[in-house]
């Protein structure tokens, strides 16, 4: 476990490997949430929360067991299970404890159960930082801060989108590409722009 | 009896400015580099200049015409897109290749977003990155300066990435454009005169070009080779495209921000992008992506440091 | 028997997922580079849809309301289960090709959608061609990007040179590639359905 590791997670996570614009996930959320700056805000915040505490919950349900009881096989089904049990959990805690918070980020945890990104960190996680079934050294930290970064990512993709594509709203875009179209080509630009970051070594 | 009064709105005076009067003082302002850049690399950069202009002015009215927009290829701003891209491009490469780069700036990087004055992307850098992710082989491939048989060689930034020392070039040689790379980029005195007549004129500010240029020159001399505080920062301002993408695209009206306290933040972010790559990115050179980069951020940077109206919070 | 049909057809055009619902852009996008690895998550996600489709229409009448998503999902992710380690078993080489986006058929909208959108009001024979269509209709759409991207990007088709002395334009097998694509067929098939309406 070292620093350079975890730049190399850092500049893989949110530039190289992006969730969004390298990965493609969550991409729906991104083409349908990216319209104004604030609500994709809410939206990323609440992503980057659900892939940091899903990185730590599967990191210890593959750990402690699905690998003792050989029960690798069972990861996607325990994985999804798991995800879309603490997010229905963190969406009735909010809701009793703090409902402004819960008006802010309610709408949106319930389609982050269904978010590509957060079962993809979980997936990635337990393929990077595992081998032969058995935990790298740092495994576990590394996972952490992977599902801290895949959220970053999410959150630089999104804040960057719902910026210009409030601009947009004031451009004469040709009919055809209105919307969506347009949304995907400005993400292949954002995408080849990211490239500057190919081939990364420090 | 007729009316003769005439009541419009203000400004009732205009200055006789117009957009398509600055686009065209751009590209005068880039004529000097382009001469330098053909005396340096020969003839073939010159068909490659008017390639490319030729087919981003087609491209433009071809577009226009398809989407039954109102034609304007005569405003000078296709001419620029080309020439730009032409000028970020090596001296010898096939010649489709800038006849592709321009369309595809043209067509993605500038008609699907309405046309002029709409684009959120620079259109020319859009069109270099494409090339350059597309077709790496050709457009990696520069020739020596001064020497017209096409023999090739690497640009220095690219031999200090291979971790190669060179002693052979001087200062006083990068000044005139005395090395391998781009066409429009070489020559630093033929690009400064361009831009100290824009600056001059006030068609460009100077809080771009000046941060990003510094902070590019602070950062490489903060993490040097040898420890920090030890780069040789003058060698990484003098090399690569950092003045052509300084003065001239990343100023770009359209595609910065609109303040100057947006456009200083603008220039520290390309600074540090085009540094960071420059040092640690698996590219020589940084500067179109982190314009382009920089290009993304600018509608949210602009909504961070919008001026506020008095009385407002 | 032609409404069987009809309910498989509609998958195919009126209903593509991909093209007209937008639906499971995620695989779509990141598998189809080659032609190859675009029919082999097309059927992998029709076994998967077909399968879910069947199972979840067959127990509609047992599953509480309340609790029919996390319900969905199991039936979904043991489907997806078979399929992953059908292929690791007998094509190691999709599935590595395929990576991450074998499991991630789970949360691949076009699946859960048509569970919660049809299977779970319709009956079993309605589902399962009702999955077959919308599986046809995905598969067809995925052939179709990836066939675009492999000749553009690599100037190959199924791995056989198709044009010769083309400069493959690379980017086209990169992400920005795929997102562009996909945004200009969009734009494409916008354009058509002005001119029919």
């Amino acid at each position: 476990m070292n620093l350079t590791q975890f730049l190399t997670i850092f500049i893989s996570a949110v530039f190289i490997y992006n969730v969004i614009l390298s990965r493609f996930l969550g991409l729906c959320s991104f083409i349908a949430i990216s319209k104004e700056t604030k609500p994709a805000l809410a939206m990323s915040l609440s992503v980057m929360f659900v892939t940091t505490m899903s990185s730590i919950i599967t990191w210890f349900i593959y750990r402690f067991l699905l690998i003792p009881f050989n029960l690798t096989y069972l990861r996607t089904i325990s994985f999804i299970l798991v995800i879309a049990t603490f997010v229905q959990l963190v969406e009735m805690i909010i809701r009793k404890i703090a409902p402004p918070l819960y008006r802010f980020f309610g709408i949106y945890l319930p389609l982050i159960t269904v978010n590509c990104a957060v079962l993809g960190v979980a997936v990635l996680n337990s393929d990077m930082f595992f081998t032969n079934n058995k935990a790298v050294t740092g495994s576990f930290y590394y996972s952490v801060f992977q599902g801290i970064c895949v959220g970053l990512g999410y959150t630089l993709a999104m804040l960057l989108m719902s910026g210009i594509r409030e601009r947009l709203d004031y451009c004469d875009v040709p009919e055809a590409v209105k919307e969506f179209p347009l949304a995907f080509i400005i993400a292949s630009i954002m995408s080849l722009s990211f490239l500057g970051f190919n081939g990364f070594k420090f | 009896m007729k009316n003769r009064l005439i009541v419009s709105v203000s400004p009732h005076l205009h200055k006789g400015e117009s957009t398509s009067r600055i686009m065209w003082m751009v590209v005068i302002s880039l004529v000097p580099a382009g001469i330098a850049g053909v005396v340096i690399f020969g003839l073939n950069s010159l068909w490659a200049i008017m390639l490319g202009v030729i087919s981003a002015v087609i491209a433009e009215g071809a577009l226009q015409a398809l989407t039954r927009r109102k034609i304007t290829i005569l405003d000078g701003s296709a001419f620029l897109t080309g020439l730009l891209l032409a000028y970020n491009l090596p001296p010898k490469v096939p010649f489709w290749l800038p006849v592709v780069g321009s369309f595809f700036a043209i067509a993605i990087g500038k008609q699907v977003f309405g046309g002029l004055g709409q684009n959120i992307f620079n259109p020319a850098l859009v069109g270099r990155v494409f090339l350059m992710a597309s077709w790496p082989k050709y457009m990696t491939e520069f020739t020596k300066p001064l020497n017209y048989d096409a023999i090739t060689s690497a640009t220095p930034l690219a031999l200090i990435k291979e971790g190669k020392v060179f002693e052979n070039i001087s200062y006083l040689g990068l000044f005139l454009g005395k090395r391998g790379g781009c066409i429009g980029e070489v020559c630093i005195l033929a690009l400064l005169l361009g831009a100290l007549f824009l600056l001059l004129k006030g068609y460009i500010s100077w809080h771009i070009p000046v941060t990003y240029i510094f902070t590019v020159g602070l950062f490489t001399y903060i993490f040097g080779p040898k420890g920090l505080f030890s780069g040789d920062w003058l060698f990484h301002v003098l090399n690569g495209g950092l003045i052509l993408g300084a003065f001239f695209m990343a100023t770009d009206y359209v595609t910065s921000p609109l303040t100057w306290k947006g456009q200083i933040v603008f220039g520290i972010g390309c600074g540090l992008l085009t540094a960071i790559i420059r040092l640690w990115g698996g590219y020589p050179e940084g500067v179109s992506y982190a314009i382009l980069m920089m290009n993304g951020a600018a509608p949210i940077i602009d909504r961070y440091t919008r001026n506020r109206i008095y009385g407002t919070k | 028997m032609q409404k069987l049909f009809r309910e498989f057809l509609k998958g195919i055009i009126k209903e593509n997922p991909t093209f007209v619902l937008a639906l499971g852009l995620c695989p779509t996008l990141a598998v189809s580079v080659s032609v190859i690895n675009g029919i082999g998550m097309g059927i992998a996600a029709t076994f998967v849809l077909v399968g879910s489709n069947i199972i979840i229409s067959g127990l509609k009448n047992f599953i509480p309301d309340r609790i029919r998503i996390p319900c969905f999902i199991v039936v979904i992710a043991t489907f997806v289960t078979i399929t992953e380690l059908t292929m690791k078993a007998y094509a190691p080489a999709l599935d590595r090709a395929l990576g991450i986006y074998v499991p991630l058929i789970v949360v691949n909208c076009i699946v859960l959608g048509r569970a919660e959108a049809y299977a779970q009001k319709s009956t079993v024979l309605n589902s399962l061609f009702d999955g077959i269509g919308m599986g046809v209709g995905f598969t067809l759409a995925l052939i179709l990007i990836s066939a675009i991207r492999e000749f553009l990007g690599a100037g190959t088709l199924l791995n056989h040179a198709v044009v010769k002395g083309f400069n493959p334009v690379l980017v086209m097998s990169m992400p920005s590639g795929a997102l562009l694509i996909i945004g200009l067929l969009l734009g494409f098939f916008n354009i058509l359905k002005k001119r029919r309406a």
